[in-house]
């Protein structure tokens, strides 16, 4: 680890009714790989974007390379080497590789774009990182892990000395995290100060020096990562110890009947050949990393997006669902992982969109009947302990917890026996949680059927009765919760394709 | 001051009109006054407040209105609709040509209007909600569509209406009734039954609920089992049943019509949409402000002509009014987010 | 081996979604009607109406050039149509009532529409205002404010004897041969010339490249450090500038122009640079795709009324059209 080359000091930014960051310290040195971590909304996001100019800090001092700076856009802070590497990839689609690269500074003779140049320097670029695409290809034909890399030789080619990644495997398989960490380290050696924006415990001890952790927008401190334990970054994270007991066996009753069968399911690249079973009262998870098809297969079960085959049974019945209505109209719920886009319709009240699935069973003649409707409502905010001042507020005012309660109150309005739970504690704060476990936990128990798709590993082996494990579009196991263990679901989730293509010609043959 | 606003606001017809309607109408007053000035000062003392202007505006105020309505559910579900006027002067004309050419009865070609309207709607409707396309480019190959079609079907000639004492002429009385030396606004009158109708399907019925909503969030909607596409296009082809009925109180006030015209209404029916305060994002709609937004527009419209001023006035007129809403619109948005 | 099949298959399904497949079926589908034209009507066949399709054509592919910009940065431009009337009511106004040299005319003609580009632009990129709504604004407005400066005037540019006649030429240069006069369609030289720079413009120059990169991910393009707002305004005001050029063109081709008009003009430069390729949603679009469609909306104009389908026809067709591109260029983005 080299000498100090970026110090942020107090930096402090309110926005109305936030406050987002309260004078947070940060620092980085030359040639170290620097995690920042912390809960959603911790304000990790936020002081990177104070530290690029995106927002401007209310107070606070930023010190780079022993002059205090105070960059108004991305265009200064790139200027004088700071990049982020985002974790919505930043590309333009329509543009070639190159072209994106150097965007915003292209090479001119006159008016004219020199092309050639730049394709020319891209490939230089490249070598230099070992990575091998070709400058001249439309950005959009490449996988996500290739943007990446370009967005990397995009940083490195603006003399970056500070490189800020931002949850950079999210949408990355095993091997291209393994490529990606080879290219971390290399830019580490050569001196680079690297801020590494992550969630994933093991990342987080695999590839970074130190470790600082935010919470709620307050700085809680820095570690040496080699010094740490998992639980020590954690316990700095949610400020307690956890205590979270995975589930020791299933609560499912000895016998209970299979509300829901589907065989050979498929959709697209992401959905190949999926079977499973869902029984009555189990709560069955779905594990594996982002990108493994997990939502796929929910939304094709669901009838949301188009399936080019594959059988669905409901108690022991084939059923024909193409859209979203067949679903629903079958017993199906799905609740979606993105809440605003696809839950709730944030500019209407709790009433509206509590019984938007089931508005035909509150008309009277050709009217809503709004008194049915009220009290329907107010049975399931009562149920739920939605926190609200009044069940016309309009759900865009709540919070994260309480909206997805009103997404959850629209599917037990509607009465569904096989509800898919899609990340459903995502973004909800940890108390909030609680509570959507234990309601979970109780809707099994009262005989629905839940699919629960999770990315958090406590969460899957607290919650799941039965665990199917995906990967890259594939079904790659099936474990009983009492056998289960995260090095087992981790196996699974990052199982080499071919290896198992091969293995199962084998037992064709 | 602030208080007495507070107090205003907390009125029992304030807040059921809801605020922003009761400033409109202080500004259909204001305008009134300000008509009643300026023409007196710019034309040679002319009189703005006067009989016959007000029943020249509430008689454009009908047929806009019927367009505005229309066009309020297509925009509550986040479309736009600029096919309404020439849909309204191509439903005019077929069935005006119908009536004088192949003897229909006057009330067949009535119920023609807003039929024909309701197909174009329905195309509309059809390529917008399944096909996914982009609405306002599709109403813009419908406007052409619906010039190209009334002007065909009339051999490129003028259509007239019969006069209130021709045969068939009694259908001018669903726009004025004279009873005696008793003039009656009927039109006024359907127009408020129909606006309270369409209130109420907005608000009250499974049909506006599903059009607000997938406005506002159409995968939510989609996702909720709901058959977004068939809501949708119901919301085009009422706009397009409205734009046909319009086309009777068109007629009801002007008798005649010209081929390959139409489109400047559409502006002002958006217009009057958009300031009555619904939104161009779609998701919240007002049909009482669309009806007094139809107003303003006829009013404006009338002081324009009081002022002595050439009808030219009236189009860049309302291209500012309309920006001026949308970007209020927009930027009150932006301010929220 | 099934992996080479998988990927000649999605090679040809990629072509077949391609740009240059569709320019392909244009080319082919202006033969075929071309063909039938000639076929079905022997006064087609005349010199006189190939003239006649490029005259009709100059000021349509000037305007349809220039959204093509708009376009590609996934907004449009409905003002084109009626701001061309009211330029160019303007210019031959100064002209006419006090005397401005043609020259002059022809400047501020240009002028104005730049003028309406940028307000176009700005409304769009800074206020937000939906494009298509801040660009009806903008027709309603033009349609409107050209008849109130000039008191409803028509207007006309120079033409016949006149002094200045002369830049009619320059679209349409009459030659005395032989058999009497032959009109030459020298126009059509300046609009290949200038599909050849506004090619360049767009793929070889700044404002085209930013162009595409806000139809693409003009997030990602403001993060990038571009002043994402001046190459949006610059944008629209690539277009306006065209409309103002088309605006010059439309008065050397028919020298007389009638307030109120205009209205529907954009609407086939739209549909000509949609036929022609130009995503709705952005990003992409070419010049020479927007030529070929220029070409066949032309064809249709001046060959409908030749198998008995007058005007009428045409405003019924080109909707038909309009709706038929934008519903292909759907399905070809759709997946």
């Amino acid at each position: 680890m080299g000498e100090v080359i970026l110090t942020m000091k107090g930096i402090d930014k309110t926005f109305p009714g936030v406050h987002a960051l309260d004078h947070v310290d940060f620092e980085v040195r030359k040639g170290e790989v620097h995690a920042l971590m912390g809960e959603n909304g911790a304000g990790k996001s936020t002081l990177m974007k104070v530290l690029t100019g995106i927002y401007t800090k209310d107070s606070g001092t930023i010190t780079y390379e022993g002059r205090e700076v105070e960059f108004h856009n991305p265009r200064e802070a790139q200027a004088a080497g700071i990049v982020i590497v985002h974790q919505e990839l930043n590309m333009m689609g329509h543009l070639t590789v190159a072209q994106n690269i150097f965007i915003g500074r292209e090479p001119r003779r006159g008016l004219f774009i020199k092309d050639a140049e730049m394709n020319a320097e891209a490939r230089k670029l490249f070598a230099q990182l070992n990575i091998d695409i070709d400058p001249r290809e439309t950005m959009s034909n490449l996988t996500v892990a290739k943007q990446q890399m370009c967005e990397i030789a995009k940083a490195i080619s603006h003399e970056a000395k500070v490189i800020i990644f931002d949850e950079p495997t999210a949408a990355l398989t095993d091997t291209e995290i393994e490529q990606l960490f080879v290219i971390i380290r290399d830019l580490r050696a050569k001196g680079y100060g690297i801020v590494y924006i992550s969630h994933r415990m093991d990342e987080i001890k695999k590839i970074t020096d130190r470790v600082s952790v935010m919470r709620d927008g307050q700085y809680i401190g820095t570690l040496i990562t080699e010094e740490c334990t998992k639980e020590d970054i954690i316990n700095m994270m949610v400020g307690r110890v956890i205590y979270e007991e995975p589930k020791t066996h299933s609560m499912v009753e000895e016998g209970a009947p299979v509300v829901l069968k589907v065989e050979h399911l498929n959709a697209g690249r992401m959905v190949q050949d999926v079977s499973f079973e869902l029984r009555k009262g189990e709560i069955l998870g779905f594990a594996g990393l982002v990108g493994a098809g997990r939502t796929e297969t929910a939304r094709a079960l669901f009838g949301a997006d188009p399936k080019q085959g594959g059988d669905i049974y409901i108690d022991g019945k084939k059923v024909d669902i193409r859209s979203p209505k067949d679903a629903v109209e079958a017993g199906i719920s799905y609740l979606s992982e993105d809440r605003k886009r696809f839950g709730i319709v944030l500019k209407k009240n709790i009433i509206e969109n509590s019984t938007l699935a089931t508005l035909h069973e509150y008309v009277k003649g050709p009217f809503i009947d709004k008194p049915k409707e009220a009290k329907a409502t107010q049975k399931y905010v009562d149920l739920l302990k939605t926190k609200t001042p009044g069940i016309d507020q309009l759900v865009m005012n709540l919070s994260g917890g309480n909206q997805q309660k009103v997404v959850i109150a629209k599917w037990l309005v509607n009465d569904s026996r096989i509800m898919i739970f899609d990340e459903p504690t995502r973004g909800i704060d940890v108390g909030a949680k609680q509570e959507i476990y234990e309601l979970m936990n109780q809707l099994a128990k009262s005989g629905k059927a839940i699919i629960m798709i999770s990315s958090e590993m406590t969460e899957i082996l607290r919650m799941s009765d039965r665990i199917v494990v995906m990967c890259e579009g594939r079904k790659t196991g099936e474990l009983d919760i009492a056998e289960a263990t995260q090095e087992k679901i981790m196996t699974l989730a990052t199982r080499d394709i071919d290896m198992q293509n091969s293995k199962a010609m084998e037992e064709g043959a | 001051m602030k208080k007495a606003l507070e107090k205003f606001k907390s009125l029992k017809l304030v807040r059921i009109m809801g605020f922003n309607r009761v400033v409109l109408i202080g500004v259909i007053i204001l305008l009134c006054l300000l008509f009643q000035v300026l023409s007196a000062v710019l034309n040679h003392g002319n009189v703005f407040l006067t009989y016959a202007r007000f029943s020249s505006a509430m008689n454009y105020g009908y047929f806009i209105g019927f367009l505005a309505l229309g066009v309020t559910f297509v925009i509550a579900t986040g479309g736009i609709d600029f096919s309404i006027g020439p849909v309204m002067f191509c439903a005019a004309l077929v069935s005006g040509y119908c009536f004088n050419n192949y003897g229909f009865p006057m009330w067949v070609a009535l119920i023609m209007c807003p039929l024909i309207g309701a197909l174009f709607g329905s195309v509309g409707g059809f390529f917008v909600a399944y096909l996914h396309l982009p609405s306002f480019i599709t109403s813009l190959a419908l406007m052409q569509i619906a010039k190209g079609v009334g002007s065909i079907f009339t051999k490129t000639q003028n259509v007239s209406w019969p006069g209130s004492d021709d045969p068939g002429g009694w259908y001018r009385s669903l726009s004025n009734l004279t009873v005696g030396s008793v003039n009656i606004p009927t039109g006024l009158i359907i127009l408020i039954v129909l606006a309270i109708i369409l209130s109420i399907v907005l608000n009250k019925t499974r049909a506006g609920r599903y059009m607000i909503c997938l406005g506002a969030n159409r995968e939510a909607v989609r996702l909720s089992g709901v058959d977004t596409r068939r809501w949708e296009m119901l919301a085009y082809v009422i706009c397009g049943a409205l734009a046909g009925f319009a086309a009777i109180f068109y007629v009801g006030c002007y008798t005649t019509v010209q081929p390959v015209k139409g489109d400047t209404f559409n502006n002002e029916a958006i217009a009057a949409c958009v300031m009555g305060g619904t939104s161009m994002a779609g998701g919240l709609a007002s049909i009482l402000g669309t009806v007094i937004g139809a107003f303003i527009i006829a009013i404006m419209q009338e002081g324009i002509l009081s002022m002595g001023f050439n009808i030219a006035f009236q189009y860049s007129l309302t291209a500012l009014i309309l920006l001026g809403a949308v970007i209020a619109d927009v930027t009150s948005r932006r301010r929220k987010n | 081996m099934e992996n080479t099949i998988d990927r000649k298959k999605a090679a040809r399904s990629a072509f077949i979604r391609s740009s240059a497949f569709q320019r392909l079926i244009i080319i082919a589908v202006l033969i075929l009607l071309y063909g039938y034209f000639y076929a079905a009507s022997t006064s087609f066949r005349k010199y006189t109406t190939l003239v006649q399709i490029c005259s009709n054509m100059y000021y349509t592919l000037l305007m349809a050039i220039g959204v093509t910009f708009p376009l590609i940065t996934g907004g449009n431009d409905l003002s084109m149509g009626t701001g061309l009337i009211c330029y160019s009511l303007i210019g031959s106004y100064l002209m006419r009532i006090y005397g401005w040299p043609l020259w002059a005319a022809i400047v501020i003609t240009i002028a104005m529409g730049v003028t309406m580009g940028f307000i176009n632009g700005f409304g769009v990129a800074k206020l937000d205002v939906p494009p298509f709504i801040m660009t009806l604004a903008s027709m309603m407005f033009c349609r409107g404010i050209g008849s109130i400066l000039t008191g409803g005037f028509s207007g006309t540019w120079p033409d016949g004897a006149e002094p200045g006649a002369g830049f009619r030429n320059a679209f349409r240069l009459i030659v005395k041969t032989e058999s009497g006069r032959m009109p030459i369609p020298l126009g059509m030289v300046w609009m290949i010339l200038l599909v050849i720079i506004m090619t360049l413009v767009l793929n070889k120059t700044r404002v085209g490249r930013y162009t595409i990169a806000i139809g693409s991910n003009k997030e990602a393009l403001k993060l990038s450090g571009v002043n994402v707002l001046k190459w949006h305004i610059f944008a629209y005001m690539i277009c306006g500038f065209m409309t103002g050029l088309a605006a010059v063109t439309y008065a050397a081709t028919f020298s007389n122009i009638t307030p109120g008009q205009g209205a529907g003009f954009e609407l086939n430069a739209i549909g000509a640079a949609i036929i022609g390729g130009t995503a709705m949603t952005g990003g992409s679009g070419s010049v020479i795709g927007t030529f070929l469609g220029v070409l066949l909306i032309s064809l249709l104009q001046v060959g409908l009324p030749f198998v008995g389908l007058n005007a009428d026809w045409q405003l019924l067709i080109t909707g038909c059209i309009l709706l038929g591109a934008v519903t292909i260029d759907k399905m070809r983005n759709s997946r």
